[in-house]
């Protein structure tokens, strides 16, 4: 049972921490994203679109398509991303209402096409991609330690990358010149702007990454839950992965530690269901979960909690 | 090109109206361009989209029906919205971004069902119950969140995505436990008394819906404009809206005019949540939050954040959700290009502050080089 928490667990909660290390890179240059949820369902549909494309051409047997997948689904959610760039960068647009304005589009326009895709070039009427179901493996040697083993077994290829990306991520916001620029832009933009820093430009890149690292995340579910892309990849895992961000108090670190917890107490609190032998409709009150954990901990630790201080402030050159 | 972006949009005068129009008119014609590029002919799917809102005649009706049947059922799905793009629209005037309208509307459609719905009370009694439970539990689930925001500091966004989901969640949980139709996968239909539309009314040889509380969203409307222009309630909001640190320096108290517009526009959100649960459809789809909710916040910035600029948007965006049935079935296109349309009405009312600066700041350059020529001249 601990096994099944612990993939279970993992397989929640990574995919929803590159969201967040996404959302974190575009919060910390100074732009609100509540578009986290939008961008991840774009880049998934354009990931599955790859997918079933290379699918149809190269065959079943190899694992090409698979990995092609995962950076259609970053270019398309980087290239989304741009819309968000747009209305809060370029055009000075209230940053909350713009993400959720990307989101009722990414919502329209993925359902729209997918349809269309499918009846024009596939011929069925469907509002699916039917995606190759993921192969999973153990690690050797890893997989063989008691208890802990489990992190290592049955394993998506996805968490590897998301792991890789994660690190290189890190590196870039807390080592290089980009991600000290970066939060700068975040805290104070006059500042990077009086040190010679484009500020504009700094948070366009920095979204668009966030896009990226969102599409990810967003492709994994579309793996993991399901096994295809749909209208249902808009469950609310992206607004989740913000309140996990919020949570870890904008630092990518403490942001996996909000997202494990996030993850065991979903898969631990569906293992006890299952193990009592409660009806399966329980498990829709696991599922507030992450939520009310999230709610009572900002209660508690809201005071200490401190967002980059320009955040969602519009920059404004002129202003002092 | 700037000079007639100047003439139409440029000015004091109505100006937020006109950006809206041109966000609307910029949209439809982008919608007529997708329709064209996917073989439709785009002004029969317009058309279409009228027509199944009851606003032009269909070539055919089934039996009982006509123009003014669907024009009714038009009209039963705006009640909702209209309640819901107020709520918006009161939490915005307070410097408030609401986005937890839909689970709002979820407390107070499930309240209401559950009390009112399955109880054998008679019409008379049910139905303003209905409206004042909906008020109620919306209202509770606005104090929470503006309690949590000033008592707390936690932001009015993320105390409101996570109230969503967890109610969303908990109402799923009862519904699938205690409440659910084995056919149609939802919560049992209400009952008749309780439902604030009155359903298959026959009259004239028709058989129609009546919105009952449709003049309720109207008058509503009516008074919170009431209420925003011309109260000292309506004046403190809005002047903690534009400025905390002012309003507080005036001597209004923040943290209850945070706590008083929540509760405000989660009594309007209750009420859009008891006229779409107990009204427009008579159950609660388990496992979803309702996406008007969502919408309303676009209805409501399309509608200019004024409470009867939402009437006119909601209108608008009602019509092409609701004729969208009708279109798809005429013209085999997609049913989502509706949302698409939709969401491209936002995308651009979304950039009206900026269309507003460009105006501006062409209408100046103009100015200049009218000038510097005029000098020349002289």
């Amino acid at each position: 049972m601990i096994d099944t928490i612990i993939i279970d667990g993992l397989t929640f909660a990574l995919p929803m921490f590159i969201m967040a290390v996404g959302g974190i890179f575009s919060e910390k240059s100074g732009i609100t994203n509540l578009a986290v949820e939008g961008l991840q369902g774009f880049g998934a549909f354009t990931g599955a679109l790859v997918m079933v494309i290379m699918m149809n051409s190269m065959g079943n047997g190899t694992q090409v398509p698979y990995y092609m997948s995962f950076v259609a689904a970053a270019l398309g959610g980087m290239l989304y991303a741009l819309v968000h760039v747009i209305l809060c960068v370029k055009f000075n647009g209230n940053q909350v209402i713009s993400g959720v304005v990307v989101n009722i589009l990414a919502m329209s326009l993925t359902s729209f096409l997918t349809r269309r895709i499918n009846a024009d070039f596939f011929g069925q009427t469907s509002n699916k991609f039917i995606l190759e179901t993921s192969i999973r493996f153990d690690v050797p040697v890893l997989s063989g330690i008691p208890v802990l083993g489990a992190a290592f077994t049955s394993v998506y290829p996805f968490e590897i990358l998301i792991i890789v990306v994660a690190i290189i991520a890190w590196y870039v916001m807390y080592r290089t010149p980009y991600g000290m620029h970066l939060r700068a832009c975040g805290d104070n933009p006059h500042a990077a702007d009086a040190a010679g820093i484009d500020v504009k430009k700094v948070r366009t890149v920095a979204v668009v990454l966030s896009g990226g690292l969102s599409a990810i995340g967003g492709m994994s579910y579309a793996y993991s839950i399901s096994a295809n892309f749909s209208p249902d990849i808009y469950l609310g895992f992206g607004y989740l992965a913000i309140a996990a961000l919020i949570f870890g108090n904008w630092s990518i670190l403490p942001t996996l530690g909000a997202c494990l917890l996030f993850g065991f107490a979903r898969s631990s609190g569906q293992a006890i269901i299952q193990k009592l032998g409660m009806p399966s409709t329980f498990n829709d009150l696991v599922r507030t979960l992450p939520y009310v954990v999230t709610l009572l901990l900002l209660v508690f630790f809201s005071k200490n909690n401190r967002s980059p201080r320009a955040l969602g402030e519009i920059y404004d050159k002129g202003k002092r | 090109m700037k000079k007639y972006m100047v003439k139409l949009l440029g000015g004091e005068k109505h100006q937020m109206l006109r950006i809206s129009l041109f966000a609307i008119v910029v949209s439809l014609i982008f919608g007529v361009v997708v329709l064209l590029i996917i073989g439709n002919n785009p002004f029969a799917s317009y058309l279409n989209l009228l027509q199944g809102s009851g606003l032009a005649p269909k070539r055919s009706y089934a039996g009982r029906k006509n123009m003014f049947t669907d024009f009714m059922n038009l009209l039963d799905a705006l009640t909702p919205m209209i309640f819901a793009s107020l709520a918006v629209t009161v939490a915005l005037k307070g410097g408030l971004f609401n986005i937890g309208v839909s689970g709002m509307m979820l407390a107070a459609g499930f309240a209401a069902t559950v009390t009112v719905g399955y109880s054998s009370l008679f019409a008379g009694a049910a139905k303003p119950l209905v409206l004042i439970i909906g008020i109620i539990s919306g209202a509770l689930v606005g104090a929470l969140i503006g309690w949590l925001k000033y008592r707390f500091n936690i932001n009015e966004v993320v105390s409101s995505i996570m109230l969503n989901y967890i109610l969303m969640y908990v109402f799923t949980f009862f519904i699938n436990s205690y409440y659910v139709d084995p056919v149609s996968r939802q919560s049992t239909n209400i009952n008749d008394a309780a439902r604030l539309t009155i359903v298959d009314f026959k009259a004239f040889g028709l058989k129609f819906d009546i919105p009952l509380a449709f003049p309720l969203a109207i008058i509503v409307a009516i008074l919170i404009r009431f209420i925003m222009d011309k109260t000292t309630i309506g004046f403190e909001i809005k002047a903690v809206g534009l400025s905390r640190t002012a309003a507080n320096y005036a001597g209004i108290s923040i943290g209850r005019n945070i706590m008083l517009t929540m509760i405000l526009s989660g009594a309007l959100a209750g009420l859009a949540g008891v006229t779409y649960f107990c009204g427009y459809v008579g159950s609660i789809q388990p496992g979803v939050v309702p996406s008007m909710g969502f919408n309303a916040i676009a209805v409501a910035l399309l509608g200019c954040s004024e409470p009867i600029g939402c009437i006119y948007a909601s209108f608008l965006i009602t019509i092409i959700s609701n004729g969208s049935i009708y279109m798809s079935s005429q013209q085999g296109v997609e049913i989502e290009i509706a949302d698409l349309i939709t969401a491209f009405i936002l995308i651009f009312s979304a950039c009206s502050e900026y269309i507003r600066m460009y105006v501006s700041k062409a209408a100046m350059e103009l100015n200049t080089a009218g000038e510097k020529k005029g000098g020349a001249q002289a």
